[in-house]
């Protein structure tokens, strides 16, 4: 009932989805259709039967959602391992990203069990009986899980995530008290896997002009760097309806963030931020 | 075209997302009501016919079931505007915080209606 | 055909946005007293005639936080309103829209202070 951290799994569920149509307000091209199912391997005895979203470019059909039966004493704890065992075993055709298998490279973001997380430290046995695995929220799919993240990055991008000062470089280090350097922690450690972007409502609506948490979270890792001189200017680019101001606190990104930072908090800094120039 | 992936199709509704969405529906509801507020007061200032119309209907109990959803979405509204107010000063962000004080949010609504109502029903007789 | 970062910055930032946003929370603290003050009239008036109503009403303090809670209501409404429009309509609809949620609530504003003044000084 109450969450105390975001790795928390909860045990039970009021509402698993909204009360609305699967296929509610999408596009023809975006409407899932029923998949095929993939049965377990003969012999099998911890048989876990996954839905997948497939989607197939070459085949010029509609997205569809497959079920794998998946044998969990031949794989892996963790839901990347799943995946990986399907790919080798079952289907060589499932695509998605993945590097690291230890959740500090991001590529493996995806939706499961309606939340956002990386698949390679979710472990399966905190997943529904029937789990179901998605690609990131609101996200034009390339293939399968891989969402086109062009977006996304041309946001974070547009915030200039960069030093930017006048001053010469000095010799040695630009030097910053262990004070100022504390204010960045919580934000560089961000790896840019935008599970909290395609987890907020308001990204879902606006995703064209609205920066997301993501990004925005690091607009305030550059504002609150003690050697970055361009405050002013950063500021004046974020202080938009739309690009800042589209938050409505909803906290879906600080529910979801699986390295256990806190997007929400940080917007919170930047509109008090701003505030506090003008008063 | 690349198909969009799903998203509140299949998003899972956390505490997050449902009192945020309930403060947001509560407050456009709320605008109603402040519509019929408005009215209230046309009548009390036309003259005694036209206030024991509204009162009237008020007093039945489809205009009291008016009342009762509106004085929740008023008390949810009050009390989560209230936790906003906190979020907007930079405070209780943390994630247990959140998770306590959303729960907190819908107890104390509730409390308040019930109380309201009880209330009311006492002064009224 | 433009490329990502032209199509992500857009026209720009509009380098405003405290100020509605500030504005909704001035109008939101002052709410919290204000509306309180109206649901424990409304209930001490639960069941009141019109008599009652109208001698409560023409008092000067209730007359007075009366309309400042009109005041207070309504620009609060509109620029919530203005948020849902901004957030739901991206098609031509959106202005006439907000138009439609500006007028409307400055009209009821003005009606209800009218009204609360009416009783406060005709009776």
């Amino acid at each position: 009932m109450v969450t105390r951290s975001s790795d928390e799994v909860p045990r039970t569920t009021m509402l698993q989805r909204f009360p609305v149509p699967r296929n509610l307000g999408v596009g023809p091209e975006s409407r899932i259709k029923r998949g095929r199912t993939w049965p377990a391997p003969l012999g099998a005895v911890r048989v876990k039967t996954f839905d997948i979203y497939r989607y197939d470019p070459d085949a010029g059909d509609n997205p569809r959602l497959d079920s794998f039966e998946v044998d969990l004493d031949a794989c892996g704890p963790m839901v990347l391992d799943v995946l990986i065992w399907i790919k080798n075993n079952v289907d060589p055709t499932l695509t998605f990203r993945r590097s690291c298998r230890e959740g500090i490279c991001g590529s493996c973001a995806m939706n499961i069990d309606g939340t956002n997380w990386l698949a390679c430290t979710r472990f399966v046995s905190d997943t529904r009986s029937r789990a179901s695995i998605y690609p990131l929220n609101n996200m034009r799919i390339i293939k399968d899980l891989v969402p086109d993240l062009t977006h996304v990055f041309a946001q974070y991008a547009l915030i200039e995530p960069w030093l930017k000062s006048k001053t010469p470089a000095p010799v040695r280090e630009r030097l910053q008290s262990p004070e100022e350097r504390r204010r960045i922690d919580g934000n560089w450690e961000c790896i840019l896997c935008f599970c909290c972007t395609s987890g907020c409502p308001s990204h879902w609506w606006n995703a064209d002009r609205f920066l997301g948490p993501a990004v925005l979270l690091q607009a305030w890792r550059w504002l609150v760097d003690s050697r970055d001189e361009a405050t002013g200017e950063r500021l004046d680019a974020l202080e938009d309806p739309f690009r800042l101001y589209r938050c409505h606190t909803i906290l879906n990104c600080t529910r979801t963030c699986p390295k256990g930072l806190n997007p929400g908090k940080s917007i919170a800094g930047i509109k008090k931020m701003l505030l506090e120039r003008r008063t | 075209m690349r198909p969009l992936s799903p998203h509140l199709q299949i998003y899972r509704p956390q505490l997050t997302s449902v009192l945020s969405f309930g403060h947001r529906l509560t407050g456009v509801v709320l605008g109603i009501y402040a519509v019929v507020l408005v009215a209230w007061l046309l009548a009390a200032t036309t003259g005694p016919r036209a206030y024991s119309r509204m009162h009237d209907f008020m007093q039945s109990s489809v205009g009291k079931m008016v009342l009762v959803v509106g004085s929740f979405c008023y008390f949810l509204h009050l009390c989560g505007g209230i936790r906003h107010l906190f979020w907007d000063s930079g405070r209780g962000f943390e994630l247990r915080t959140i998770y306590i004080s959303g729960w907190a949010v819908v107890a104390a609504s509730t409390a308040l209606t019930a109380a309201a109502w009880i209330v009311g029903a006492h002064v009224a007789r | 055909m433009r490329s990502p970062l032209a199509r992500a910055r857009g026209w720009g930032s509009a380098r405003e946005g405290v100020a509605p946003w500030w504005f909704e929370r001035v109008t939101a603290v002052a709410l919290v007293p204000l509306t309180l003050w109206l649901a424990a009239s409304l209930i001490a008036l639960a069941g009141a005639d019109y008599a009652t109503v109208v001698g409560w009403l023409k008092r000067p303090l209730a007359s007075l936080l009366m309309v400042l809670q009109l005041t207070a209501l309504f620009s609060h409404l509109a620029l919530g309103l203005r948020v849902v429009i901004e957030d739901y309509v991206h098609s031509g609809a959106k202005i006439p829209a907000l138009l439609a949620v500006y007028f409307g609530c400055f009209s009821l504003a003005v009606t209800g202070i009218l009204a609360t003044l009416h009783i406060a000084f005709a009776g």
